[in-house]
């Protein structure tokens, strides 16, 4: 009995500093408090909504390289089947091959498509007067392995593609006590390009830097 | 209600995701870039651990950036002033150009393709380049014809500069290229 005295007592002890407010008190509390609630939970649902929107963005970015069909891997891929780099084109041309963009107009380029699953790749280039540099772009975006003439022994610039399983084959083939001099590139896909590019300074330059890209030899290991 | 709330953050997350990751990636990233000077330059575009941003935007289109060892691509959209580089001036390109086996430089639209121009001079290279007594290097960038190396541009609207070097120590260390060992843009004076 005691407590409840208490409480009847401290209770319009605490709300009686704003006594003339008192009468429309109830009313007016209710709707601060549906607004405060809505607000609440607005904000609740904008922050989860901004947080999916993160993991949504996070997610679109990460699957574009894996789910485009119109990148250069993509285009390019079917060049090079019969041995050699091809030249890609510089102009568009109904139905045929969509042009490299951002490409220096200098510059020949020619590609050609490797596909491991079949076996490693060997890539043989001789190197002439004019600046070349090799590179191998993998399918679904970055350049595992660029090369320039300048590396080049006695004329010729030659490495072999391979998996990582392909590499450890080889390896574990190779003589016993015997350096191997060949180079050995790993391509962590099995799919890629071949990329090989001719500085042609001059525009006269244009025939030599066609012949000397479209040379470089791709194919099998023997 | 509840089914409210719920339409309401997917249709937040998946909007304002998916526009956002395309508006990241429509142009090159701004994640990646190094500047030097006026001119930009994406290093990391030509490496086995490109950035997933630089990844999604080269993906995006038939794209065979220059690897790093290979060469390096520097853009310029702005002259040494930050006004942006219009058609309707003139600009004047001087200074050094860092060790290269071979440079170009080329006047291309915001996707990198060249203009349309009645003259078919899109580009030098440092073979064509005509220098003076000092070996400086001079070009002017310009509508009507001018005197020397002359490099025609757009009669008006935006365009950008392409420095490709080739063969260059600079490549693995952009960031610490200082601006003077590039070239500089210089606005002459615009009609």
């Amino acid at each position: 009995m005691s407590a409840v005295d208490h409480g009847s007592a401290l209770l319009p002890a605490e709300e009686s500093p704003p006594p003339a407010a008192r009468p429309p008190l109830p009313a007016r509390r209710r709707l601060p408090q549906r607004l405060r609630a809505a607000a609440t939970r607005l904000a609740m649902t904008t922050l989860a909504g901004l947080m999916l929107a993160a993991i949504v963005h996070i997610v679109t970015i990460l699957l574009i390289p894996a789910l485009s069909q119109r990148d250069a891997a993509h285009a390019y891929r079917l060049l090079g089947a019969e041995g050699h780099a091809e030249l890609v084109p510089l102009a568009a041309s109904p139905g045929g091959m969509p042009v490299l963009q951002e490409a220096d107009p200098n510059e020949v380029t020619a590609v050609c498509g490797y596909d491991l699953s079949a076996g490693p790749v060997r890539v043989v280039a001789r190197t002439g007067t004019l600046p070349l540099g090799l590179t191998l772009h993998r399918q679904g975006g970055g350049v595992i392995y660029a090369i320039t003439d300048r590396a080049a022994i006695r004329g010729v610039l030659e490495f072999l593609i391979l998996t990582e399983a392909q590499y450890d084959e080889r390896v574990a083939n190779d003589e016993e006590g015997e350096t191997s001099r060949e180079l050995r590139v790993v391509s962590d896909s099995a799919r890629g390009l071949i990329v090989a590019r001719v500085l042609a300074k001059r525009p006269s330059d244009r025939g030599d830097a066609e012949a000397l890209a479209a040379s470089v030899r791709c194919g099998p290991v023997e | 209600m509840r089914i409210l709330d719920l339409a309401y953050i997917l249709g937040l997350g998946a909007g304002l995701g998916l526009v956002s990751a395309h508006w990241a990636v429509a142009g090159r990233p701004a994640v990646g870039k190094v500047e030097v000077g006026s001119w930009m330059a994406w290093p990391g575009s030509g490496s086995r651990d490109v950035d997933p941003y630089m990844r999604a935007y080269l993906a995006r289109g038939v794209h065979l950036p220059l690897g790093a060892g290979e060469g390096l691509q520097l853009i310029a959209a702005r002259s040494d002033d930050g006004a942006p580089l219009d058609g309707r001036c003139r600009y004047r390109i001087s200074g050094s150009v860092p060790t290269t086996r071979g440079w170009t430089l080329e006047v291309t639209d915001a996707a990198g393709r060249p203009f349309r121009l009645p003259l078919e001079r899109a580009s030098f290279t440092d073979a064509e380049v005509v220098r003076s007594e000092d070996g400086a290097l001079a070009i002017m960038a310009a509508a009507p014809p001018q005197a020397g190396n002359w490099l025609p541009l757009p009669p008006e609207g935006r365009f950008q500069f392409r420095l490709r070097l080739y063969d260059t120590p600079v490549s693995g260390q952009t960031g610490e290229t200082r601006a003077t060992n590039l070239p500089q843009i210089t606005r002459v004076d615009c009609r």
